[in-house]
């Protein structure tokens, strides 16, 4: 029973009407928590990680571990003046970020987000779920390319130009090496490949391993996990936005609420990456002692973390080299790992 | 058993209101001071030179072409993957990876090909090939 189900069947109505009304409440409660999540590790978080990557100390003032940086900023952002430059195209550039958070939101709709307190918190949990997840998660390449044409700014258009770029050297790479688990899966459906999981793979001095897909095929866990680097647009894949190159590239000419929104979609968007990577190689929301949903949250935090990581240690490929690797290295290696899933998963 | 999509257009309806009501919060706390030179295009503070649309040399389309490709595959692939161990138990190995084998086989000779005619590269400018001696 999924979350929606849970909350319509509370509803003295039932039929389509309660349905959406149960799915309403779902996402608004799925997605608050996101919000929130966003606020600790994007404003508070990303910091501290940063700053204890380079030996610095980074907020500590506003409260306990300077935690109310959080309040803080959320406010100065938000009642920041929004300065439209001369010359933009305006229902794009408005649209732009407005596209790339609803996309990211989007995907969060099928994840599933693990069990607490006997409720199961997956909104929806349809056949096609790992398809529908892979298309909403580039759907933001759009609001990319609007944002960065739209600015009538030399640096957005050449980081939207990027972004394409990197899409389409990842974007395929990334969906191969998804589809090779549903040879083992047999199904697209989340809630089943997160099922199919379960199942022990090998018993160590009675501890039971699960088969997690990351145990099973590492190879495919360790391409999946760098096409979506890439994906999320992080070092050293970070090409579309590339600090010291374009300034802020696609996102140059957003300020105020609007900046915000970039911000927030490009942390969901790595969230929303973590929890494809959770779901369909880590075992979802499965994990000892504590509730599935602290399992998933803590394994969509510690993907993040690795973002985070590689975001300080790793320097950037040039957009060349980027086209490259995804060409002629990541896109063959990746039908390779399809083909030999395949003859393993025949042969077994 | 309820229809996933509907929980999913709802998500969606949510997902599209949450963003336009911290556009609408922000657009009654903001203040607004038009200044001269305040909404001039940033071009690391110097006065912006020239038209930012003009007719660009996108050094990838060959790559783009591909990407069509090679996408339109990947759909093809999926609901290959989805009955792929049940056609193993019920038909053999052989007839159900083999076609897919000749599939994408056909796609890596594709793949060879345009790789060997230089189409999966980096198109440099002119201007680039002479001052750095190729791209």
């Amino acid at each position: 029973m999924t979350f929606t189900e849970t909350i319509s069947s509370l509803l003295p109505i039932s039929g389509p009407i309660a349905d959406f009304i149960g799915g309403a409440v779902a996402s608004l409660l799925i997605i608050s928590f996101l919000m929130s999540l966003v606020a600790v590790s994007g404003i508070w978080g990303k910091r501290k990680i940063t700053a204890a990557f380079t030996d610095r100390i980074a907020v500590n003032r506003h409260g306990p571990f300077g935690l109310l940086i959080i309040v803080a900023d959320a406010v100065r952002l938000l009642s920041k003046e929004l300065i439209v430059p001369d010359g933009v195209d305006r229902p794009a550039w408005d649209l732009g970020p407005l596209v790339m958070t609803s996309s990211a939101l989007l995907g969060f709709a099928v994840i599933p987000m693990g069990d607490l307190f006997g409720l199961n918190l997956q909104i929806a949990d349809p056949q096609a779920g790992l398809a529908y997840v892979f298309a909403t998660a580039s759907i933001a390449s759009v609001g990319l390319v609007m944002a960065g044409y739209s600015s009538n700014n030399k640096y957005s258009m050449l980081g939207g130009l990027r972004a394409v770029a990197q899409n389409l050297a990842y974007e395929i790479p990334l969906v191969v090496t998804g589809v090779s688990v549903v040879l083992f899966a047999g199904s697209l459906q989340l809630s089943e490949i997160v099922a199919a999981q379960g199942e022990t793979l090998v018993s160590l001095g009675g501890v039971a391993i699960p088969s997690w897909y990351a145990f099973v095929n590492p190879f495919a866990f360790i391409l999946f996990m760098i096409a979506n680097l890439a994906e999320v647009g992080r070092n050293p894949f970070d090409v579309p936005e590339a600090p010291t190159e374009i300034v802020a590239g696609w996102q140059t000419e957003y300020s105020s609420v609007y900046f915000v929104l970039c911000y927030l979609s490009e942390f969901i968007h790595i969230f929303l990456g973590g929890a494809i990577i959770a779901t369909i190689f880590l075992g979802g929301p499965a994990g000892p002692f504590l509730p599935g949903f602290v399992w998933m949250v803590i394994k969509i935090l510690g993907v993040y973390l690795f973002t985070q990581w590689c975001r300080s240690a790793i320097p950037r490929v040039r957009i060349d080299q980027l086209i490259e690797i995804g060409w002629k290295g990541l896109l063959e290696l990746s039908f390779a790992n399809l083909v030999l899933t395949a003859v393993i998963v025949g042969l077994l | 058993m309820s229809n996933p999509w509907i929980a999913i257009g709802a998500l969606a309806v949510v997902a599209i209101v949450i963003p336009v009501s911290m556009i609408v919060v922000s657009s009654l706390i903001r203040p607004s001071v038009p200044e001269q030179g305040k909404t001039a295009v940033y071009e690391s503070g110097e006065i912006p030179t020239g038209d930012t649309r003009i007719r660009f040399n996108i050094q990838y389309y060959m790559i783009a072409l591909l990407f069509v490709i090679f996408d339109i595959e990947t759909v093809l692939i999926f609901p290959w993957t989805v009955i792929y161990s049940d056609a193993v138990s019920q038909f053999g190995m052989g007839s159900a990876l083999l076609p897919m084998l000749i599939f994408i086989g056909v796609l890596g000779i594709g793949l060879v090909w345009a790789w060997r005619n230089g189409a999966v590269r980096w198109i440099g400018s002119d201007r680039a090939r002479e001052t750095t001696g190729g791209a």
